[in-house]
């Protein structure tokens, strides 16, 4: 059993977590954070084959890597949850801290509320406040870079831009063997940033400490603005949709959602305040902002490039296997989903040979399906479409008469669709863009593929 | 060495046929030429048939949809260098009649397509293959070229397009003494093209898949051939795909409707279409390898052996689309049915499988282009779906049994028709020619469910792989790289001890410490392991228990007693404590203790929540399927007592949560005897994907279970391929240490069980030869038909003319050790051991009859 581990103080008794310092040198990023006097959590990233930054790219290089300090701590700050927060060095500007008060309530609430804390009452900032600085254009070239996730939005995004003619690479942080395959399969240039947790952090979840879900898409965000920086791309086009704005519940007053990161307010926030404290040329969205999932599930049924080698599956082992079970479990609403999300759209043989069994008709799965539907159950905590799309997608099944006598669609019809509105159930409001988005007007045209 | 005698106009044909991989070498030249000179001295005239050179159909398709003529050209200098290269290493001369198929080529890649028209142009190129190659092999062989589109002719049937009676011509040949008598004219050994044909109008036309076997039994039809030789890289037709199953055994005689039931239902090395053209002539047709063409391979004829009936092959269809119609009282109407398959043909689905009953239809649909990527099976949905009750069942796959006398095998398949009884079976069908039995299965269980089926009609006889007329070895025996040779048995080395130590008293075990170390070391080699536990209810004797302490195992518990043993033991050796069904009171004593307790249910979370606050607990989850060697052993799956279900998973991280109880192990243990090495990375990698979930835990524990070979042919297994794939998932959680428990395999090969010859008796032709051990000393052979070796040790090495059945004293029928044992005749008071008694014999034993505990004893 191991034993060195149980040396370390508990998180959970902190007064304060400390944002200890950042420093890059010979491609590689080193985070350091501490609770109390506690040992130092140290965080490493690794951008294979950057060029060094020299002038302003230098400088613009040195405030990302900040931002990603401060935004990289939460995945530490939550084994402790820690009433007092502390950025030591120089200080930082208000709308700086903004994001970061957000980031760190909003981007946990869902970990507050499954661990009945309440965070809002309890954070307090220890911090030198600066003057906003406002940072220059640096000329960075027209390349997009895309975070690619092995499920189906990236590549989504990614053919959009395809479409354009956009210069694009393909980037991924951390060791995935579907994502790799994934970005191969895009024939693009790959990206692949290494990150390599403190180690404590898994000493601390064994000893009890506070765990559960962090807003990696904040974090995500920053490190690939360092990269941008890095490797010279004067755009960042995230795959995010427009259910990933709506919240999963409401606890206490407070909204939670689950994909808080992915939404459009921080989207929105962390763009402006990449462009005034970064580079004012250094542009970050989401492409697939003004979509709903089922357009975009849509036009993924037109890539079929892809249906062997995609999975939208978290919970599944992420080791690739020739078989549609190592790549979707058919247990997680990520699976449900996204099964009903693309059964609209596909022959049905062609959507069951992508999951190997047909999970509609499967009477073992309808609480997942439920919760989908938000009948009966609230939303799952999974980055997931919204109900009323998840219903709008069950009643196209309803009618069609090579799913409608399917378990799980025929309970659908004798059960739930009397009790819906019939008015609300029809496809095609799903299917065009609608709502803000922050796309920038070099790639505004790639938005065209999402339509009819 | 003479020259044969001129053969006689009327002596018979051999048609041998080669692939590409077997025309594309020297080495593979020479083996034609001694086969085609082979059957020339038995006195037969000999046609071989070539396909291309190993992917040149496929460049030469390639080189077809190249628009520019300079690219063409470009790939037709690598197909003359390829074959210039060939053409000297087998020594021929550089001005050959295969350059002119290679200038003929040229002429057509400078060509517009659309000079011919795209398709008899594309048909004209890909012919290059084959004219290229035999024309390369007549100058080798020296036998006479002819143009197979002299001879076969493509009838173009009614329904084909133009693409199919190009690209994918059907024949028809009936066989012609005039083409022959001609033929045998031309000379003694003939060389001609597989895959080509001309059709009506005198263009070349291609066969399609597999179109040089095609060729081939067209010839032999025509020719009325003594045989058609197929000579490929397998040695014939296997009782299941060995991909699947390794097991599968060879199949040394089929008729043809068997052969074709086993090609259209699955097998890969015979294309179904060319068994119909040597049918009516009666032509037989060998499959043989090319590597090894000592081996007898596979005959298809019309004369099946004399042998009780057997299930022949086992074989399956992924990708089967199901169609039920459901309605009431329609079914007699007339022209319900045939209105019901119009809309099949009208959409351009064809059916396979009918299965019917009164208010019911299901019919299976093969997974074609036109199914997966087309709106037809939607819109032959919505028709249908005006007459009635329309579902569509998929993925599924078509599991066959194939062999002649199906219905007369029924009773053998109990075993298979319980295991497909725990599956969602949605059609059965058996067609009046009683030559197969169709079970339509969910796709994805079916990968998993063959080879277990296999096995199943392998250990109920159903497919008799011990008639050697009708099986040959298996596919793992012929071509899985031969395991190390397996050390010769420790006890053959202490015969006169296990001699002397049997005059003391029998039964008797004797365990063997060595071997026991040796096991465990072999064990502890493996990297990605951080701990190891023996699970010592294979057999607690102290001996071995601290033996494996100081190999470094921790020992596994699943009973107070069991605490006891251990700690008196190796009382320094960690602990894990994993009972079942256990009185509360067991994990109270265990938990004061300090050992780490393992639950399986929510029970005692519920029920006795306070034992648990504050402490520190393993789980052990049910992962919804068991293996293993026989039922009993499996400890996986809804039919099994252990382990928490998944669906349950939540309640009780709550519940320990409340409680304080911090889940530090999570275990999950599927079965036994499992030599499957990719089994265990299976179960780490779920286990580790639901231990993510839990953020206090430290360890994930995937059991035991390891198996030994059993039966002969079964491989060991393979440690370093186990250690491989769980290190590849370790990398991925690094957060977890991992555990095992093994028991059986560590200590079973190092026991011996000896026993004495009591009595011997004949009754209706069946020896039965009594010793004094018995079901209450080893129980495993009547608990799970456990199959253990047993020897005559004081005639050891003597001939082995007796068939004994081998049974104890116990007043029970079951009292059996073993069944039709060949070994040498016995008499009283001969000692005999039987082998693999470490692990669950004594153990096991009990004092039924009030016979007695056997004796232990320990050899260093």
């Amino acid at each position: 059993m191991p034993t060195a581990m149980t040396e370390l103080p508990d998180p959970r008794q902190a007064r304060t977590f400390r944002f200890v310092a950042c420093d890059y040198a010979q491609g590689e990023a080193v985070l350091r954070y501490a609770f109390d006097d506690g040992p130092e959590l140290v965080e490493r990233l690794r951008f294979p084959g950057a060029p060094v930054p020299d002038g302003a790219h230098a400088q613009a290089f040195r405030r990302a890597l900040r931002l990603l300090h401060l935004l990289a701590g939460v995945s530490y700050y939550k084994a402790g949850a820690t009433p007092e927060l502390a950025i030591e060095g120089a200080g930082v500007d208000g709308a700086t801290l903004d994001l970061l008060r957000a980031v760190y309530t909003h981007g946990l609430a869902e970990f507050a509320y499954r661990n009945g804390l309440d965070l809002r009452g309890r954070m307090h900032w220890r911090v030198q406040t600066a003057a906003a600085v406002a940072a220059p254009a640096l000329g960075l070239p027209a390349r997009t870079l895309v975070p690619i996730g092995g499920g189906k939005d990236s590549l989504v995004a990614i053919e959009a831009l395809r479409t354009i003619g956009a210069e694009c690479t393909a980037a991924w942080v951390g060791n995935s063997p579907l994502i790799a395959a994934c970005a191969a399969r895009t024939g693009l240039p790959e990206l692949n940033i290494e990150r390599t947790l403190a180690p404590e952090l898994f000493a601390y979840n064994r000893m009890g400490a506070w765990n559960g879900h962090v807003p990696v898409t904040a974090v995500n965000s920053a490190i690939l603005a360092c990269a941008a920086i890095l490797y010279g791309h004067d755009s960042i086009a995230f795959a995010n949709e427009r259910s990933a704005s709506s919240a999963t519940l409401e606890y206490d007053g407070q909204q939670v959602n689950h994909q808080w990161s992915k939404g459009w307010d921080f989207e929105r926030d962390f763009a402006r305040l990449v462009r005034r404290t970064v580079a004012s040329d250094l542009h970050y969205c989401s492409l697939l902002r003004p979509y709903a999932e089922l357009a975009i599930t849509r036009t993924f049924a037109k890539l079929p490039q892809y249906f062997e080698v995609f999975s939208s599956c978290n919970r599944n082992f992420r080791i690739l296997g020739p078989q549609p079970s190592d790549r979707w479990c058919g247990q997680c609403p990520k699976c449900h989903f996204v099964f009903l999300a693309l059964a609209p759209f596909l022959p049905k043989p062609r959507l069951l040979a992508i999951f190997g069994r047909n999970l509609l008709d499967d009477d073992t799965q309808s609480a997942g399906f439920d919760a989908l539907l938000e009948y009966r159950d609230h939303k799952p905590f999974e980055c997931v479409g919204e109900g009323a799309e998840a219903r709008a997608a069950m009643a196209a099944l309803a009618r069609r008469p090579e799913w409608r006598e399917d378990a799980l669609v025929a309970r659908f019809r004798s059960e739930i669709l009397a009790q819906l509105d019939a008015g609300a159930l029809a496809l095609g409001p799903w299917l065009t863009p609608q709502g803000a988005h922050g796309v920038p007007a070099r790639l505004r045209a790639a938005l065209d593929f999402l339509r009819a | 060495m003479s020259e044969p005698l001129p053969l006689p106009v009327s002596a018979p044909w051999i048609v041998l046929k080669f692939g590409g991989t077997s025309v594309s070498t020297t080495a593979r030249w020479k083996t034609i030429r001694d086969l085609a000179a082979a059957r020339r001295a038995e006195g037969a005239r000999v046609l071989v048939v070539v396909s291309a050179l190993s992917g040149m159909t496929d460049t030469l398709k390639g080189v077809c949809a190249e628009l520019d003529v300079t690219q063409r050209l470009a790939v037709w200098a690598r197909i003359e260098s390829r074959h210039a290269a060939l053409a000297a290493a087998l020594g021929l001369a550089p001005e050959a009649a295969w350059r002119t198929q290679l200038q003929s080529l040229h002429a057509l890649l400078t060509q517009a397509a659309s000079a011919q028209g795209a398709l008899p142009w594309q048909a004209a190129v890909m012919a290059h293959g084959e004219l290229l190659s035999s024309a390369l092999g007549a100058d080798f062989l020296g036998a006479h070229w002819l143009d197979a589109r002299g001879v076969l002719h493509a009838h173009a049937q009614p329904n084909q397009s133009e693409r199919v009676q190009r690209l994918s011509a059907t024949l028809e040949t009936a066989p012609d003494a005039a083409v022959a008598a001609a033929l045998a004219q031309r000379g003694e050994v003939l060389i001609t093209q597989g895959f080509i044909a001309r059709d009506a109008a005198g263009a070349t036309v291609l066969l399609g898949r597999g179109g040089s076997d095609t060729s081939a039994a067209h010839f032999g039809a025509l020719l009325r051939a003594a045989r058609v030789e197929i000579w490929t890289d397998v040695a014939g037709m296997f009782s299941a795909n060995p991909r699947q199953v390794a097991d599968a055994r060879l199949l040394r005689q089929l008729d043809y409707e068997e052969a074709q039931e086993i090609a259209t239902t699955g097998a890969k090395v015979l294309h179904p279409r060319c068994l119909a053209p040597l049918r009516a002539p009666r032509v037989p047709l060998w499959i043989k390898d090319t590597e090894r063409p000592a081996l007898d391979g596979t005959v298809i004829g019309a004369e099946a052996v004399s042998a009780s009936p057997s299930v022949k092959a086992l074989s399956m269809r992924k990708g089967i689309t199901l169609v039920a119609m459901e309605s009431i009282g329609m079914w007699q109407q007339v022209g319900f049915l045939a209105d019901v398959f119009a809309q099949f043909k009208r959409h351009g689905l064809s059916v396979d499988l009918i299965g019917s009953a009164e208010t019911n239809v299901t019919v299976s649909l093969d997974s074609t282009e036109n199914l997966l990527d087309s709106d037809a099976l939607a819109a032959l949905a919505a028709d249908l779906a005006r007459v009635c009750r329309v579902k569509v069942i998929a993925p599924c796959a078509a599991i066959t049994l194939v062999g002649r006398g199906m219905r007369s095998m029924l009773h053998r398949l109990e075993g298979l028709l319980a295991e497909l009884g725990s599956q969602r079976v949605h059609l059965i069908s058996q067609s009046s020619n009683n030559l197969n039995l169709t079970f339509v299965v969910d796709e994805a269980v079916a990968d998993a469910l063959l080879p277990r089926l296999h096995a199943l009609l392998l250990h109920s006889g159903a497919l008799r792989a011990d008639d050697v007329a009708l099986f040959g070895p298996s596919w793992q025996a012929l071509y899985a790289p031969a395991p190390a040779a397996q050390p010769a048995p420790w006890w053959r080395g202490a015969r006169a001890r296990l001699l002397d130590a049997a005059a003391r008293a029998t039964p008797r075990y004797i365990y063997h410490l060595p071997t026991v170390r040796a096991r465990a070391r072999a064990l502890r080699a493996l990297g990605a392991v951080d701990r190891w536990h023996y699970a010592l209810k294979a057999n607690p004797h102290p001996a071995l228990l601290s033996a494996l302490d100081a190999e470094g195992f921790g020992l596994e518990c699943v009973a107070p007693g069991e605490l006891d043993a251990a700690r008196a033991a190796a009382p320094r050796a960690p602990r894990l404590f994993t009972p079942n069904f256990a009185p509360r009171a067991d994990y109270a004593a265990a938990l004061d203790a300090g050992e780490l307790v393992t639950l399986d249910a929510l029970h005692p979370l519920q029920q006795w929540g306070a034992l648990f606050a504050a402490r520190e607990i393993g789980l052990r989850v049910d992962l919804g399927s068991g293996v293993g060697h026989h039922e009993k052993v499996r400890t996986g799956g809804s039919a099994s007592k252990f382990g928490l279900p998944l669906t349950d998973l939540a309640e009780f991280l709550a519940l320990a949560r409340r409680i304080g109880a911090r889940v530090v192990l999570l275990h999950a243990h599927l079965g036994s005897g499992v030599l499957d090495a990719t089994h265990w990375p299976g179960v780490y990698a779920q286990l580790a994907s639901l231990g993510e979930r839990i953020g206090t835990l430290r360890a994930l524990n995937i059991g035991g279970g390891l198996g030994l070979p059993q039966r002969a042919g079964e491989q060991p297994l393979d440690l370093a391929a186990l250690d491989a794939g769980l290190g590849e998932i370790k990398r991925a959680y690094p957060q977890f240490e991992l555990w095992m428990e093994p028991g059986r395999f560590l200590v079973a090969e190092a026991g011996v069980l000896l026993a004495r010859v009591t009595q011997l008796k004949s009754k209706d032709a069946r020896a039965y030869l009594g010793v004094d051990a018995g079901m209450h000393t080893l129980l495993r052979p009547a608990l799970y038909g456990a199959r253990h070796g047993i020897v005559n040790l004081t005639r050891l090495g003597a001939p082995a003319d007796a068939l004994y059945q081998i049974v104890g004293p116990i007043c029970e029928s079951g009292d059996v050790l073993g069944n039709d044992r060949r070994m040498p005749v016995a008499q009283e008071g001969d000692v005999v051991l039987i082998e693999h008694a470490g692990a669950y014999g004594a153990a096991m034993a009990s004092n039924y009859n009030l016979r007695g505990l056997p004796v232990e004893e320990v050899f260093e």
